[in-house]
């Protein structure tokens, strides 16, 4: 494969020896042409909306254009700055994106780890099958069966708690010190399963002389996971990490604005369920956008530096 | 031979504990579902009276029955068939498109395009200026709303690209030189052989449409909606399940037609999602680590 990909390349490369742009469009209008309509679809979709973002800085008129009507410079930044809303739905942003990283981002090592030490081969297909499902599944879904199971009339888990340790029903779904928590271990439930494979793949990688050699000098095999398996992909674990920091605020938007409730305002208010509630439920525009490009901006600033650390401390990048 | 006996009891240990973490694990991804399947198959009173867990009791199939009597969920599963359908088509067209050209290295200006796709995937409009501009097109209220804007997916585009590049130039060389355009080679030859990649991204993209909620939402009205908005607006109240139901037994009803619609509209997913699984996997690990 490796090898082919070289002669590839080469071949690419002597193939235009700086001929002139006019004769090497001749020769491959074709490719041109075909990409032009996605090339068209990229920029009115992903680069006019970019675009759009100056709408934080211009006053929007209804009916005329998108891009807004006059400039008013940081007008709209300087009111959410000073916005109590804005300030506890970056607070939970925040507090809701550290939980979900220190609690998900080690459990899938942990299984990936665990699913290579099983021995019976059908069993572990199995397994790892069904735990993709729920990456499949619609955070609707997810979020009606969550709240069929913890239903304080009809639900399973209330009845078990009523009927074991004599607890009154607790509506769960409704209260906002349990959000966090449900909001957390459903991606767990969600996600497992499929960011392991990362790390399965990075185990089955290994060198299988170090397991032997771990097993002539006498290791147990919890012995042998610390000390080739961990250790070996450890590397994989430091990008991962990285860009995980980098993209943490990017949470699931669509679950929180599932899950919320007049009650739990207080803890599931982040931020792009205020951009949503300011813009589309309230229709201030311009307000909305500003908000959204913050943290926007924020997000940029968190890839790139992660990005950056990754580079320089494993070489490996996700650009 | 104290210490191979050591070694050998620590092993058993650790064999039992992982083989116990797994059967939690299956467990718990699989007894969700497992007590849907049982609520929708249940009768309605045992619900009430909370007799039912993992197993229904006085099986009927009325609230299967009952959901396909209703006339807005039957339009909301067409129209989810409609949309996944549809969008994962013109997500492949345009993202084989696209692919293709960008991995040729010798394209020139591929440099260029490619930088521009994956400007897009650290920063982007946000969702104000994205509606905007689809209400500015005018293409709020219509189907297009949902099947076009979404068509490219940056990392699926990626892993296509990926795998077309282990394509080998000999074959394409070969009908090139029999005077065929790139565009029949694209489609007679490279698509063909990149089943694997083509398998993987349509699986994302008809898995994106299958579960959306939100887009349509906020762009389409309410005879367009899919089914998964349907269930989310039985679920927080905003729509009765049906006109069928009464006043007396609206809640146990309910509770058995949701987890109804539930399996329903999760099925076709689950089924075919295992199909693809190799493809996936490699898909998966290629594209986030070259990507």
């Amino acid at each position: 494969m490796c090898m082919k990909k070289v002669k590839a390349v080469k071949r690419g490369t002597a193939a235009v020896p700086k001929q002139p742009f006019k004769s090497h469009f001749k020769r491959y209008w074709q490719l041109y042409l075909m990409m032009l309509i996605p090339i068209i679809h990229i920029l009115v979709f992903k680069y006019v909306p970019m675009l759009g973002s100056v709408l934080a800085f211009r006053r929007y008129r209804p009916g005329m254009s998108p891009f807004g009507t006059e400039w008013v410079g940081f007008h709209y930044f300087k009111r959410f700055l000073t916005d109590s809303m804005f300030w506890r739905a970056f607070r939970n942003t925040l507090v809701l994106s550290f939980m979900n990283l220190i609690i998900n981002f080690p459990i899938p090592i942990i299984f990936a780890i665990f699913l290579n030490e099983v021995k019976n081969a059908r069993f572990k297909k199995l397994v790892q099958t069904v735990s993709y499902m729920p990456r499949f599944i619609s955070t609707v879904v997810v979020i009606a069966i969550l709240g069929e199971l913890l239903s304080p009339s009809s639900g399973m888990v209330n009845n078990f708690l009523q009927n074991v340790f004599g607890i009154v029903p607790v509506y769960f779904m409704n209260e906002a010190k349990y959000f966090r928590w449900l909001y957390v271990f459903t991606d767990t439930w969600q996600f497992m399963g499929w960011t392991a494979i990362i790390y399965l793949a990075a185990i089955t990688g290994i060198n299988t002389e170090l397991y032997e050699a771990a097993e002539m000098d006498g290791a147990t095999r919890i012995q042998k996971v610390f000390h080739v398996t961990l250790p070996s992909i450890l590397p994989t674990i430091m990008v991962m990490l990285i860009l995980d920091v980098g993209r943490m605020l990017t949470l699931g938007f669509e679950k929180v604005l599932l899950m919320y409730t007049p009650a739990n305002s207080g803890v599931s208010d982040i931020i792009d369920t205020l951009v949503y509630r300011t813009g589309l439920t309230n229709q201030n525009y311009s307000y909305a956008t500003a908000i959204g490009l913050f943290s926007g901006l924020i997000g940029v600033i968190l890839v790139t530096v992660s990005n950056t650390v990754s580079r320089k401390l494993t070489g490996d990048g996700i650009y | 031979m104290g210490k191979h006996k050591k070694i050998a009891k620590s092993n058993l240990i650790f064999d039992g504990l992982v083989n116990l973490v797994m059967i939690l694990v299956l467990l718990v991804c699989l007894l969700p579902f497992i007590y849907m399947i049982a609520m929708s198959l249940s009768d309605p009173a045992a619900i009430m009276n909370n007799e039912v867990t993992f197993w229904p009791k006085r099986l009927n199939l009325s609230s299967y029955r009952q959901i396909f009597s209703y006339p807005n969920f039957f339009r909301a599963y067409g129209n989810t068939f409609f949309y996944t359908i549809c969008g994962t088509a013109f997500s492949l067209l345009m993202m084989i498109m696209l692919g293709y050209p960008l991995s040729k290295d010798f394209l020139r200006g591929n440099n260029f395009f490619m930088k521009m796709v994956i400007l897009t995937m650290f920063f982007s409009g946000g969702l104000i200026p994205n509606y905007l501009l689809i209400s500015y097109l005018r293409l709020t209220g219509t189907r297009f709303a949902l099947l076009i804007p979404f068509a490219i997916n940056q990392f699926n585009l990626i892993i296509l690209i990926n795998f077309f590049k282990t394509i080998p130039v000999e074959l394409e060389e070969a009908a090139l030189i029999d005077g065929m355009s790139y565009w029949k080679l694209l489609w007679k030859i490279v698509v063909p052989l990149s089943k694997p990649a083509i398998a993987t991204i349509g699986l994302y993209s008809a898995v994106f449409f299958w579960n959306d909620w939100f887009n349509s939402l906020i762009y389409l009205n309410s005879n367009q909606y899919p089914v998964m908005l349907y269930l989310r607006n039985i679920v927080n109240g905003t729509m009765m399940v049906g006109e069928a139901a009464g006043s007396a037994d609206k809640s146990t009803i309910a509770i058995s037609v949701k987890a109804a619609v539930i399996i329903v509209s999760t099925l076709p997913i689950i089924c075919i999602y295992p199909f693809l699984q190799k493809y996936f996997v490699k898909g998966m690990t290629v594209g986030s680590v070259k990507g």
